[in-house]
C-alpha cells in the first residue's frame, strides 16, 4: 500500500511475527501473512481487543507511544505494511 | 426488558450522587463537631433514605430474598428489619471511611485474613517484583483496604475508577485528609492506558478495580449468574487482567462483629486465553468471581452497598448502554 513500507521487509517479518506471538496465532508463519491483507474484519479476523494487545505489544518492543485516536489507529492498524510504516515514523519521533 | 415504571437506572449517575453531597455534609460536619454528635445526624438522614427510598428499599429486599433462596437460609430473608439494617450498615461505613481518611483507624484495629500470604508480595513487589491486580467489590468498605495498602505499607495502589461521579467522591477524601492514593480515571481502555498501566506494575505498583459494577460508558459486560439470577458484570478487571497477564486477587472488606477483617485471596493466577476463546475465559472468569462474591456475602449479608438494580432484564447480551444517552443524561431526580 505505502511504497516506503515495502522498503522495510525486516520490520514487517518483526512485526508479523510480533503479532503471532502476541495474539498466539502458532498455526501460521510469519510469512503467511501477506504485509497488504487486512488484519481486521474479514481479513485476519483480528478484534478491538486483540488490537489493544497487540498496540501494548508494539509500544513495549520498540519504546514507541501509541496515542489514543480511535480514527487514526485503525488506519494505522489496517495491514502489516501501514503498521510497519507507523511503528517506523513513531520509533524516530520517540528517538528524537 | 424492564417496565417504563421501573425503568432501572445506572449506578453511576443515581446512586453515588447523592451520597456524595451526604458525604460532603457529612465531612464537613464530623471535622467541626466530631463523630459523636454526627451519628445521630446522619442515622436520621438514612433513616429518610430508607422511607422514601422506595427503590432502593425494593433493590435491597431483592437481594435479600435472592441470598436467601440461594443459600437456602430463611433466616436471611426480608424483612422490614433487616431491609433497614442494610441501610443503617451503610450509614455505619460512612462513618467508619471518614476515620479510615483521617486516620483515625488504625491498622492494628484490622484484622487480616489472608490464608495466602498475599502481603507478603505486596511488600515484594516494593522491592523489584511485579504489582498485581486487585479486584474489590462494593460488598463492605473498601476504603479500609486502601487505607491498608497507602497508609501501613506504602505500597503505591492505583485505583481505577469509571466516573468522574466517583471521581468526585475522591476528591472529597482528599478533603478528608488522605492525598495519598492515585486515582486514574479510566472511561475507555485504550494503546495509551494499557502502556501506562503495564509500565506501573512492572514499576511494582498495585492496580485495584471493582469488578461488581458495570461501567457506565463502556459496553463490555458479560452476563453470568448472581445469587441465582442473571446480572450484568464487568469484563474490564478480567479483560485487563489477560492483556497484562498479571495475577488476579480478590479483596474486600468486611465488618464482623464492630471489627474489620480485611480478606485478601488469589483468584487467577496466570491469566491468558487461548485464540478465540476469550470471550467463553472471561466468561468463566466472571462467572466464578461471582460465585465468590456469593459466598462472601453470607459472611457479611447486609453490607451489600449496591443499591441500585443489580438484576437487570438481559436485554441482550451483546454489549448494549443501559440506557439511552439522553435519559444518561438526565437521571430522574429521586424515584419518590
Amino acid at each position: 500500500m505505502e511504497p516506503a513500507a515495502l522498503e522495510q521487509p525486516a520490520l514487517e517479518q518483526e512485526i508479523a511475527q510480533l503479532i503471532i506471538d502476541t495474539l498466539n496465532l502458532e498455526d501460521l508463519a510469519a510469512t503467511d501473512i501477506p504485509v497488504d491483507q487486512p488484519l481486521f474484519g474479514e481479513g485476519l479476523g483480528l478484534d478491538s481487543v486483540d488490537a489493544l494487545e497487540l498496540a501494548l505489544a508494539l509500544q513495549k518492543r520498540y519504546g514507541i507511544r501509541i496515542e489514543s485516536n480511535a480514527k487514526h489507529a485503525s488506519q494505522h492498524f489496517a495491514t502489516i505494511a501501514s503498521l510497519a510504516a507507523y511503528v517506523e515514523v513513531q520509533r524516530t519521533a520517540c528517538a528524537s | 426488558m424492564a417496565d417504563g415504571g421501573a425503568r432501572t437506572q445506572h449506578w453511576a449517575t443515581q446512586k453515588e450522587r447523592g451520597s456524595f453531597v451526604l458525604m460532603k455534609l457529612t465531612a464537613l460536619a464530623v471535622r467541626r463537631l466530631g463523630r459523636r454528635p454526627v451519628t445521630p445526624v446522619l442515622y436520621l438522614i438514612v433513616l429518610y433514605f430508607f422511607v422514601f427510598g422506595r427503590q432502593a428499599r425494593r433493590n435491597v429486599r431483592q437481594y435479600q430474598d435472592y441470598l436467601s433462596r440461594w443459600s437456602n437460609r430463611p433466616e436471611l430473608r426480608p424483612r422490614l428489619r433487616s431491609v433497614f439494617g442494610q441501610f443503617m450498615a451503610f450509614a455505619d461505613s460512612l462513618l467508619d471511611r471518614l476515620d479510615v481518611w483521617s486516620g483515625k483507624l488504625r491498622l492494628e484495629q484490622v484484622q487480616l485474613h489472608d490464608p495466602a500470604g498475599l502481603r507478603e508480595r505486596l511488600l515484594l513487589s516494593q522491592h523489584g517484583g511485579r504489582g498485581q491486580i486487585l479486584v474489590g467489590t462494593h460488598l463492605g468498605n473498601l476504603d479500609v483496604c486502601r487505607a491498608l495498602a497507602e497508609l501501613g505499607e506504602q505500597v503505591p495502589l492505583n485505583v481505577l475508577v469509571h466516573t468522574h461521579h466517583v471521581a468526585h467522591f475522591h476528591r472529597l477524601q482528599g478533603e478528608a485528609g488522605d492525598r495519598s492514593l492515585r486515582l486514574l480515571q479510566v472511561s475507555e481502555m485504550d494503546a495509551a492506558l494499557m502502556l501506562d498501566l503495564s509500565q506501573r506494575l512492572d514499576r511494582g505498583e498495585w492496580l485495584a478495580i471493582a469488578g461488581d459494577r458495570v461501567p457506565l460508558h463502556d459496553g463490555r459486560r458479560v452476563m453470568v449468574d448472581f445469587l441465582g439470577h442473571p446480572a450484568a458484570f464487568p469484563q474490564g478487571p478480567w479483560l485487563l487482567a489477560g492483556l497484562l497477564r498479571c495475577p488476579v486477587n480478590l479483596l474486600c472488606c468486611l465488618k464482623i462483629d464492630g471489627r474489620y477483617q480485611i480478606r485478601l485471596e488469589p483468584f487467577i493466577e496466570a491469566p491468558a486465553w487461548e485464540r478465540g476463546q476469550r470471550e467463553a475465559t472471561i466468561a468463566r472468569w466472571a462467572q466464578r468471581y461471582a460465585e465468590r462474591l456469593a459466598q462472601l456475602c453470607l459472611l457479611a449479608p447486609l453490607q451489600w452497598f449496591n443499591f441500585y438494580p443489580y438484576w437487570q432484564a438481559p436485554t441482550s447480551p451483546s454489549p448494549a448502554h443501559p440506557t439511552s444517552g439522553e435519559s444518561d443524561a438526565h437521571p430522574r431526580r429521586a424515584a419518590r
